[in-house]
């Protein structure tokens, strides 16, 4: 089976729907022989991995789209396995570090040597070089970072990298300098549309603009979640005219409702009913930081303008203690609670002095 | 032992019984050969006939000292009447009492009847079947556990003894042609291959206690004959019974897989006849503070004790040995000394004072083996010192030499922190005067913090009743899981937000505090919770019959194990999806496989009229990276609820997302639903928590296991023919 976002994907720069700009820059670097290290950065959804596989194909050619996915064993030092999906076809290989956890410093450190002192043996490659491609590249930890700016310079002749990443504000410096940036930008309401209008075309129906505005709208930019919202509203309702309602995904409405409860009471028995609900979320593996900030955009909707700061401060706040501990619940129920002593005080008036 | 000369009958012979034999005869200090020597006898020594003597020569010099203060003390004693005592007292004390006084019958001891009963009922059931003769089929491993010192040896041994019969016990032993280097290869592999080949390859220990258990248990003649031969027994008992007390080295994976592997062999076999039935013995010491060698140690071999048994629910039964009460301590303890000192003869040494007792029975915390000892401790430091000063100094040198490292109960623990006891508290209601006076006693010695100035007042608390460092010493638990069980209890002793805001941010600051490597851990944390903890609550906290619950995390946690399953088939179903034509092109390519083991992609040519016939371009939707963990939890949630919405009607059984999404992607919203993992008791330990330093931040709480309470898990005669 295949979804929507993954069958009716383009292959190649040319059919790229938006950011023709780009598409035409990266032509031009696959052609030119000098291909550099590259960092495609961007919001979720706005295409980097679409990009980065059609920028393969123009270097390769279709052969790079012979995947096989093979699973690879790293022992850590303290002889624990680690098992990592590698997707890989005989010019490219792609990484997705963070599911090595912790040890991730070494399975780069391994697989990059490996790929980098083996030469490209298929003589008819357009290329010399091998692409390594790395994923959540914003979830490397420092270790891994370190690790991989020195291959960066070392193992050049023979090998480039494309890191792909949300952000580029937690990746360190030295990469950056190393790499060629690529900003992808979120689509425009307009582009979407038109994206939309052609997955429509290719699955056989036609999207009435109205349905097409409105999961434009819902999906905030990212062109993934409104092919996926469309292809669910599809399955739901086949005719796709009349009044569409876009379900949130479960865990988002629980979090909204989290945040109402927060706010229609201050207490400590309200503070276990929320931990009940947050240890809930927690384990469906919605990740932390997600649930925080979820949580606290609602809250922050609903209540009146001088605490928004401070709810904002806190939930930032609490974040950065969220990444260093390691016991998530304390320090999510640490903000819920301090939301709940500002938005007491504040309805009784109270001088908060002594926040800052 | 066998240095010790022969003893020299005459030196006691004239206080020796006139029922014993009257020839000099050697006696060796071992048990064994001594009731075989003298099988009339019971086991228990005679001291007076079986003591190590000691030549005259290097006695002479504790004689003559000990005379002189015997004199200086104005005893008037008759010379010889020492010697004998003091040769006596020498015998004993080559012995603790803990063995030389071994109960022997069930009246001697000091585990509570019904207890005793239980352990009984089982035996008999083993061996005989019970009532209904069939449950001897289901009687095959019995799992004694208790804290240390509660006699669970012990009663077994005497209900061996009762009930007649024999006890054949697994000893760790090394032998000699195995170095210690071969020794940790033999552990480690559990086979003999990897051993280098000078010699015939010694014999692991874990291949002996297999060869030990399949003996014991099925072939009974070798040992009867064996026990026979060395004169142990001459009747043979006609039931035997396999104690494993000393476990072998299970903390290794392999080993300790094998032996679940040995232990369910054995209970799956038909039973022999007659029966013999498997004890287990299992200590839980009690963990505590940061010693997390031991923790970890302990923690596993506890809990993977417990998986053998949890694999076998319905066979074994667990037997918890409760701490012995003081009552029944004072009582056995009241009835040996009362026994020494009869057997003895030994009227100048006094028994030590009901007061001593007391102190013992008092700090040995229902350990009873650490009490004999203190007492045995108690009466030799009674023969020296002065009479008038001896009471009271017993008791303060006592208290400090006997005192074990006593852990504060879990629930204690935690009512101290969380009452937040402060000097001038009003009373309890149900408190008696004593503790009122204990309270002011204590209040007395507090002193009164330094005033802050007016712009820290809001920091003014009064001296707290808490010593935080006693705590940390006492702590049965880590300051992690300390956090924990403050964390999951904290708002029910608070009056308001600012209070429970106050803890938490202290429970998260403590979190988040210290550096990211084990190494660099805080090391104060358990004092910030406490203390923290202590300076955030009301003061004083209001009572309205809190209950200690324990925490949902570990509960947490295993859920959300479950849930990164679901998360991974799916996410593999999807890959699937995209790359199944490829995939199934490659394992028919033979050089691709090839390319799969070197794991270079670049070794294998491309250009095999092969590929781009099997290769399908419109129908595998491949993308770079496939999906991400995150955007399958967050964005998938939609399409698959459509999907199992609309299975039924079009799309066919290949193209179902796996059931297991639901893990995620379903979330119910319930108001008032909330679940407390339980509730705390007073004699709860804490569960068992291994946190192992690497991996996967979140989900390596291994071995997160619940205690099961020991009711309600066995298996009574009538519903056997519901599991035939």
């Amino acid at each position: 089976m295949s979804l929507w976002v993954d069958q009716f994907r383009p292959r190649t720069l040319d059919t790229l729907h938006y950011h023709r700009g780009l598409s035409e820059r990266l032509k031009s670097l696959a052609s030119s022989g000098d291909f550099p290290h590259m960092l495609f950065y961007g919001p979720s959804g706005a295409g980097k991995k679409t990009r980065v596989s059609c920028t393969l194909r123009q270097l390769f050619g279709p052969g790079v789209e012979k995947l096989k996915i093979d699973q690879r064993v790293f022992l850590t030092p303290s002889k624990r396995k680690i098992e990592v999906n590698l997707v890989q076809s005989n010019y490219h290989i792609e990484i997705t570090p963070s599911e090595a956890g912790n040890h991730d410093r070494l399975v780069i450190q391994d697989l990059l040597k490996e790929i980098a002192q083996t030469q490209q043996v298929d003589l008819g490659a357009k290329q010399r070089f091998k692409v390594v491609i790395i994923n959540e590249a914003d979830s490397l930890s420092r270790d891994a970072q370190a690790a991989l700016r020195r291959t960066m310079e070392k193992y050049m002749s023979n090998m480039r990298i494309i890191l792909c990443a949300n952000s580029t504000s937690r990746l360190i410096a030295p990469i950056k300098s190393r790499c060629l940036l690529m900003r992808v930008a979120a689509p425009s309401s307009e582009e979407m549309n038109n994206v939309l209008a052609y997955v429509a075309r290719r699955a056989g129906f036609d999207l009435p603009p109205e349905a097409s505005d409105k999961i434009v709208e819902d999906s905030g930019g990212n062109m993934r979640k409104a092919i996926l919202v469309l292809e669910a509203l599809k399955m739901q309702s086949p005719d796709l005219t009349g009044p569409l309602t876009i379900a949130k995904p479960d865990w988002e409405v629980y979090c909204h409702k989290v945040a109402d409860l927060i706010i229609s009471e201050q207490s400590p028995a309200r503070v276990m009913e929320v931990r009940a609900k947050l240890y809930e979320l927690l384990s469906h593996c919605i990740p932390p930081t997600i649930i925080l900030k979820t949580i606290a955009e609602r809250v922050v909707d609903k209540v009146d303008e001088a605490l928004k700061a401070d709810i904002m401060h806190w939930a930032a706040f609490y974040e950065v203690r969220m990444r260093v501990g390691s016991k998530k619940i304390f320090h999510l129920e640490a903000w819920v609670v301090k939301v709940m002593s500002l938005y007491k005080h504040f309805f009784y008036n109270i001088d908060m002095s002594e926040f800052d | 032992m066998s240095q010790r000369p022969t003893l020299s009958q005459n030196a006691g012979s004239q206080r020796k019984p006139s029922g014993s034999n009257p020839k000099p005869r050697t006696v060796k200090l071992d048990g064994t050969s001594m009731s075989s020597s003298a099988p009339t006898k019971a086991k228990r020594f005679d001291p007076l006939t079986a003591f190590a003597t000691q030549p005259i020569s290097s006695s002479e010099p504790s004689r003559a000292k000990s005379g002189l203060s015997k004199s200086a003390k104005g005893k008037e004693k008759a010379p010889a009447k020492q010697v004998v005592d003091l040769t006596a007292m020498d015998d004993g004390e080559d012995f603790l009492w803990v063995d030389r006084y071994e109960p022997e019958t069930e009246a001697e001891l000091a585990v509570h009847v019904r207890k005793v009963a239980d352990v009984r009922a089982w035996f008999q059931e083993a061996m005989d079947g019970g009532p209904s003769g069939q449950l001897r089929k289901y009687r095959r491993i019995l799992v004694l556990t208790g804290p240390s010192g509660t006699g669970k040896t012990s009663t077994v041994r005497v209900l061996a003894k009762e009930m007649g019969f024999e006890i054949l016990e697994w000893r760790n032993s090394i032998s000699e042609n195995v170095t210690a280097a071969n020794f940790d290869e033999n552990i480690y592999d559990g086979e003999t291959s990897t051993y280098p080949t000078y010699g015939p390859p010694p014999e692991s220990l874990f291949i002996k206690f297999e060869a030990f258990l399949t003996r014991a248990s099925s072939c009974g003649n070798v040992f009867d004959s064996a026990s026979s031969s060395s004169g142990k027994s001459k009747k043979t008992p006609s039931h035997r019974v396999i104690l494993l007390e000393d476990l072998p080295n299970i903390l290794h994976q392999k080993t300790q897989a094998s032996f679940h592997e040995a232990l369910i062999a054995l209970v799956n076999k038909a039973p022999t006849n007659p029966p013999v039935p498997v004890v287990i013995i299992i200590s839980d010491s009690g963990v505590r503070g940061e010693a997390s060698d031991e923790r970890i140690s302990e923690g596993r071999g506890w809990n993977r004790d417990k998986q053998v048994i949890d694999i076998r629910t319905v066979l074994p039964r667990e037997l918890l040995f409760n701490p012995i009460a003081p009552t029944l301590m004072r009582k056995a303890l009241q009835a040996m000394l009362n026994n020494h000192f009869t057997a003895t003869f030994s009227t100048n040494s006094a028994a030590p004072s009901r007061e001593v007792v007391d102190i013992i029975v008092e700090s040995s915390n229902g350990d009873i083996r650490s009490a004999i000892n203190a007492l045995q401790f108690a009466c030799i430091a009674n023969k020296t010192g002065k009479k008038r000063k001896r009471d009271q100094s017993n008791a303060l040198v006592m208290e400090a030499v006997t005192r074990r490292e006593q852990s504060l109960a879990l629930f204690h623990l935690l009512g101290k922190v969380l009452y937040n006891k402060r000097k001038g508290d009003p009373p309890n209601a149900s408190a008696t005067a004593k503790d009122l006076k204990k309270e002011q006693d204590l209040d007395a010695t507090l002193k009164d913090p330094p005033k802050l100035p007016a712009h820290l007042s809001h920091h003014n608390r009064r001296a707290s009743r808490v010593d935080v460092n006693t705590l940390y010493a006492d702590s049965p638990i880590d300051s992690s899981l300390f956090s924990l069980y403050i964390h999951q209890n904290y708002t029910q002793y608070c009056n308001d937000t600012d209070e429970t805001d106050g803890v938490a941010d202290w429970l998260s600051w403590v979190d988040s505090s210290g550096g990211e490597a084990w190494y660099q851990a805080n090391p104060h944390q358990f004092h910030l919770i406490s203390l923290g903890t202590l300076h955030s609550l009301p003061s004083p906290v209001p009572r309205r019959s809190q209950k200690a619950y324990k925490p949902e995390f570990f509960a947490c946690l295993q859920k959300e194990k479950g849930a990164w399953e679901g998360v991974r088939s799916t996410r593999e179903w999807l890959l699937e999806g995209a790359t199944s034509t490829v995939r199934i092109l490659s394992t028919h390519d033979p050089r691709t496989e090839i390319d799969c083991h070197t794991h270079a992609f670049g070794l294998f040519s491309l250009g095999s009229c092969h590929a781009t016939v099997n290769f399908k371009q419109d129908d595998s939707g491949w993308r770079t990276g496939g999906w991400s963990t995150n955007e399958v939890i967050l964005e998938l949630g939609g399409v698959l609820k459509a999907r199992d919405i609309t299975q039924d009607r079009s799309i066919s059984q290949r193209t179902k997302p796996p059931a297991s999404h639901r893990s995620f992607s379903r979330m119910e919203f319930v108001r008032g639903a909330e679940s407390h993992s339980g509730q705390l008791n007073e004699r709860d330990v804490a569960e068992g928590f291994v946190e192992s330093g690497d991996g996967w931040p979140g989900l390596d709480y291994a071995d997160v296991s619940q205690r099961e309470t020991t009711e309600g898990g066995w298996l009574e005669s009538d519903d056997i023919e519901d599991c035939d």
